[in-house]
């Protein structure tokens, strides 16, 4: 007899369950393309495990998506007050089509991303474009469409793109309460699965302990609950799961401020991207399905690996930086006490460096964690439904992580010291606004 | 307008708002920005969707999380409501560099909180909603701009959205006046 459900054994969530209409799509072109692209780009320079890749996340972005979706909408656990606003809750048909929905979005919420992830994502797309727009792309292609139609039930690729990329990404598409609501399980901001799944897989490979949290108490806790504002349904937690949401959002704050804003990754960033921009026709990636497809970090590693061998090739010297290790050096961060006299005093110490040494000889990189102020409702030990933003004054207080860099070539870099000490204080104090 | 003045703009716009006694939520400050820009013609440009509680911006959100980041604004808890943007010196010593941009909007800016700063969430929403059907939607009459409420958003009733409505027109003669 052949089998129905096949398990992933996962070193994050255990196993992975996919039915064989999801085994389908996950051996398409497009995820299997998701194998040969690191989760977090040149990372594994620097933290040397992290070579985890896109693939592995988008199949534990599919099982905590169906493990919340299966917790929020248990008959047990629906309220009177959500039922009568959402009546595909109570049809299990309506169910079961809007679960296979969402677990195929949430496995190809990513499958538009370019080689290396976000690093060569800004700049090297033509204007509009974005790895979301491709992710939907190839959810409507005819590959995809021809393996959607054979499911059963058939889900629309129109429902899959919206709910996998979330309103931010689809502002083109209109969206109900419910298509925000299953959009939210995947990319919300408050208690988005993606998320959820990043955070704990970069810990766990980067070896950074940091992003760890309670992962099962907060997926087993969430509810659809009714806003406190307006009475709209929306994902929220049981009263027991709020120390978990703060652990994620703790554990958020020092992945950022401890890995994705690790001023040598990001230097490594800088240099792929100068280096695709050389290697690249026309310095941009094309935006078709069928040359998205041909791209991954396979291709990008030997040409990087043949322009550092050979100085007539183009991107020569990016390569060289990257392969070779030669990558600038931070020359100046952020700082509290320089930005109380010039809250931009890292871009004014960057066109100085530019003008003293050379455009080519300094960078600069700055950047904030995004998302807003988490309010969410939580249902009291007594019944009551209340502002998260009332019941925890730690989900707005953990602060908003963000950095500056002004690096500078290490063949400069003790000059360029010497320069910054003497210069510092003159250049900073006096104010240079970005017009 | 670039980024800092923009911040500039915001800084300026919740310390109007604590002014008029308003707590200054997230909400506050989208349905606020919603008006300058879309009434009033605050260049701020942010790019507003209808999302949850009426029209939403994901940029403005992303905006005031960085303003955060940059110690320009904090937030602080007010019981028994969520927590409140509030300004910091820093972000006050940016109003006073931009004073310049800022007091070109200084009469929008003190319009706008005199208007929303006493409105809860739920307020806030069926008004930045009925502008959002008269502006952006251009819908005339008021029954067919209650009936678009509540399509768009189904727990406004047609009442309350025709109230809304009525609200937002006199909001609007006010601003053209």
């Amino acid at each position: 007899m052949l089998k129905n459900v096949h398990e992933f054994r996962d070193p994050v969530h255990g196993f992975i369950h996919l039915d064989s209409d999801e085994r389908k799509a996950l051996d398409s072109r497009p995820l299997q393309r998701l194998r040969h692209i690191h989760q977090l780009a040149t990372t594994y320079l620097v933290y040397p495990g992290a070579s985890h890749k896109r693939f592995e996340h988008s199949l534990g972005v599919m099982e905590l998506a169906g493990r919340v979706f299966d917790v929020v909408t248990a008959k047990e656990r629906l309220r009177d007050d959500v039922r009568a606003f959402l009546p595909q809750i109570t049809n299990d048909d309506a169910l079961s089509y809007w679960r296979r929905v969402l677990r195929c979005a949430a496995l190809f919420h990513d499958a538009g991303h370019l080689p290396f992830s976000h690093a060569a994502e800004e700049e090297l797309l033509p204007s509009g474009w974005t790895h979301e727009r491709m992710s939907r792309e190839i959810i409507q292609s005819r590959e995809m469409k021809n393996i959607w139609n054979a499911m059963s039930p058939p889900p629309r690729p129109v429902d899959i793109e919206k709910i996998a990329v979330g309103r931010a990404k689809a502002k083109d598409l209109e969206f109900s309460t419910w298509d925000r609501i299953l959009s939210e399980i995947i990319v919300g901001d408050a208690l988005g699965v993606d998320r959820m799944d990043y955070l704990l897989r970069d810990s766990y490979h980067t070896g950074v302990a940091y992003g760890r949290f309670d992962i099962q108490r907060l997926t087993e806790t969430m509810r659809l609950l009714p806003s406190v504002y307006n009475k709209e349904p929306e994902l929220g937690l049981e009263e027991g799961g709020l120390r978990a949401a703060e652990g994620l959002l703790i554990a958020r704050f020092f992945m950022y401020s401890q890995v994705y804003f690790h001023s040598v990754r990001r230097i490594y960033d800088i240099h792929l991207k100068s280096f695709l921009r050389k290697w690249l026709p026309k310095g941009k990636f094309k935006t078709t399905v069928r040359a998205h497809l041909r791209v991954t970090d396979n291709e990008v590693t030997a040409g990087l690996l043949r322009a550092m061998a050979n100085s007539k090739r183009p991107g020569h010297e990016d390569a060289k930086r990257i392969c070779g290790r030669g990558h600038f050096k931070v020359l100046y961060q952020r700082d509290a006490k320089d930005m109380s006299l010039n809250p931009q005093a890292a871009l004014t110490v960057y066109k100085n460096a530019r003008r003293k040494f050379g455009a080519s000889d300094v960078e600069f990189d700055s950047g904030k964690q995004k998302g807003g102020a988490l309010d969410f409702p939580v249902l009291t030990a007594n019944g009551d439904v209340q502002s998260s933003a009332k019941m925890s004054e730690m989900l707005n207080e953990v602060p908003v992580a963000a950095f500056d860099y002004v690096y500078i070539t290490p063949e400069r870099r003790e000059e360029a010291e010497r320069w910054l000490k003497a210069n510092r204080n003159r250049m900073i104090k006096k104010r240079e606004v970005r017009k | 307008m670039n980024d800092l003045q923009k911040s500039a703009v915001l800084v300026a716009l919740a310390a109007q708002m604590d002014k008029k006694g308003s707590r200054c939520s997230e909400t506050h400050m989208q349905k606020a920005v919603y008006f300058l820009q879309r009434l009033l013609a605050v260049p701020t440009n942010f790019d507003f969707v209808l999302y949850k509680y009426g029209p939403f911006s994901f940029d403005l959100r992303d905006q005031l999380t960085g303003m955060r980041a940059d110690g320009i604004l904090y937030l602080t808890p007010q019981p028994p409501y969520g927590p409140s943007f509030v300004p910091t010196k820093l972000g006050m010593g940016l109003v006073k560099h931009f004073s310049k941009s800022v007091g070109k909007y200084h009469k929008k800016l003190n319009f706008v909180a005199t208007c929303l700063a006493a409105q809860n969430v739920a307020e806030l929403e069926k008004l930045a909603t009925a502008l959002y059907v008269t502006l952006d939607k251009k819908i005339r009459s008021v029954e067919s701009r209650s009936n678009a409420i509540n399509e768009l958003k189904p727990h406004i009733s047609l009442e309350e959205a025709a109230a809304a409505v009525k609200k937002v027109d006199k909001m609007v003669s006010a601003a053209r006046a």
